[in-house]
């Protein structure tokens, strides 16, 4: 709070910045969306659409191209599973940056306290 | 049921809880604690022997001994005849919890299936009758196999706009989705007087042949997809 007003005088000018609740840390983060990943398995994808579209969408003669989409599907759902389990077990490691549910877990157990009763 | 003192419920990600003075109260759920391991119901697995068994299956039986168990509900059997899926299937057509009736209709729609193919294997000439498959638990799954969609479609909004996205589907949703369709059909598109088990079965015998009303949805659905491929990257997982 002093800096916004002890240069006042020399200033001559008011505080740009009038805070109107008081400047105390809050116990949460905002939450932030971590890097929106891509769509997986397009190429596959495509490839069994123009399938179905050269064979009127019959599903016996597209067979080894579905076939090669559940596959991708099968092992993107996978990495994505054992990536979120990665970063689930590596909690409280020391990375550069947590994510806005780790900090409020942290900051939920170690809170910022305001009042005193 | 736990005593609490006044209770404010909110719509959390988990229905069950009632928040009563800032603690969470568990209500209306499993009344078995953590400890509680479920029943083993897989003949084959109790058949086995002792040095038969895999690592991971030696662990859990010892761990068997050491825990109590949940009692086994009474849809759950080791019985030859019971199969998950028309246990799943019986559920869905069951209305108001008359599962005496959805049984009943289930039994008669299998009985139903094998006379028709049995007429159409007695009429058959000789080197047609291997062809023709009579066992009604196998034209079941394969009809069910065949009216399994391969992509769904997802609402994503983007800048205001919804587009129907094409997204991969899990088997769980597949096999939902074919056992929907197929009941709605049933439900609905039949005559007056048409009993539930005789509709069921032609469908499923056309099902099984590739043809009929819910391969026709499922093709519909597949086309809608392939127009919107263009929205595929409107995904992001």
């Amino acid at each position: 709070m002093d800096g916004l007003y002890s240069s006042w005088r020399q200033k001559k000018r008011p505080p740009l910045l009038r805070p109107t609740r008081p400047l105390v840390l809050a116990n949460k983060v905002a939450n932030r969306r971590e890097q929106p990943g891509e769509a997986t398995c397009i190429t596959e994808m495509s490839v069994m659409m123009a399938c179905w579209k050269q064979n009127d969408f019959n599903s016996s003669a597209c067979a080894e191209e579905i076939r090669m989409f559940h596959d991708c599907v099968a092992k993107a759902e996978k990495e994505r599973r054992e990536q979120a389990e990665k970063a689930e077990e590596d909690t409280w490691g020391l990375r550069e940056n947590l994510t806005s549910s780790k900090a409020n877990k942290l900051l939920r157990r170690f809170p910022n306290i305001t009042r005193y009763v | 049921m736990y005593a609490c003192k006044f209770y404010i419920k909110i719509p959390r990600k988990n229905k069950n809880y009632f928040i009563t003075s800032r603690r969470l109260t568990q209500v209306r759920w499993s009344r078995y604690n953590a400890q509680y391991l479920e029943p083993e119901v897989n003949r084959e697995l109790l058949q086995k022997s002792w040095d038969e068994l895999s690592e991971e299956e030696k662990a859990e039986q010892e761990l068997k001994a050491v825990r109590p168990i949940k009692a086994a509900p009474s849809n759950v059997t080791s019985s030859v005849f019971s199969d998950p899926m028309i246990s799943k299937f019986t559920n869905m057509m069951m209305r108001d919890g008359n599962k005496v009736l959805a049984r009943s209709l289930m039994a008669q729609t299998l009985e139903a299936i094998k006379r028709k193919q049995l007429e159409k294997y007695h009429q058959a000439p000789e080197h047609e009758k291997d062809k023709i498959e009579c066992n009604p638990y196998v034209i079941f799954h394969e009809a069910l196999k065949n009216c399994q969609p391969v992509i769904g479609l997802c609402s994503i909004t983007r800048g205001g706009k919804t587009y129907q996205v094409p997204v991969p589907l899990t088997d769980n949703r597949k096999r939902f989705l074919a056992m929907k369709w197929l009941i709605t059909e049933c439900r609905e598109n039949k005559h007056r007087r048409t009993l539930m088990p005789e509709k069921l079965s032609q469908e499923l015998l056309q099902a099984f042949h590739n043809e009929g009303a819910i391969i026709k949805k499922k093709h519909v659905l597949h086309k809608m997809a392939e127009s919107n491929r263009a929205y595929a990257h409107f995904r992001w997982w």
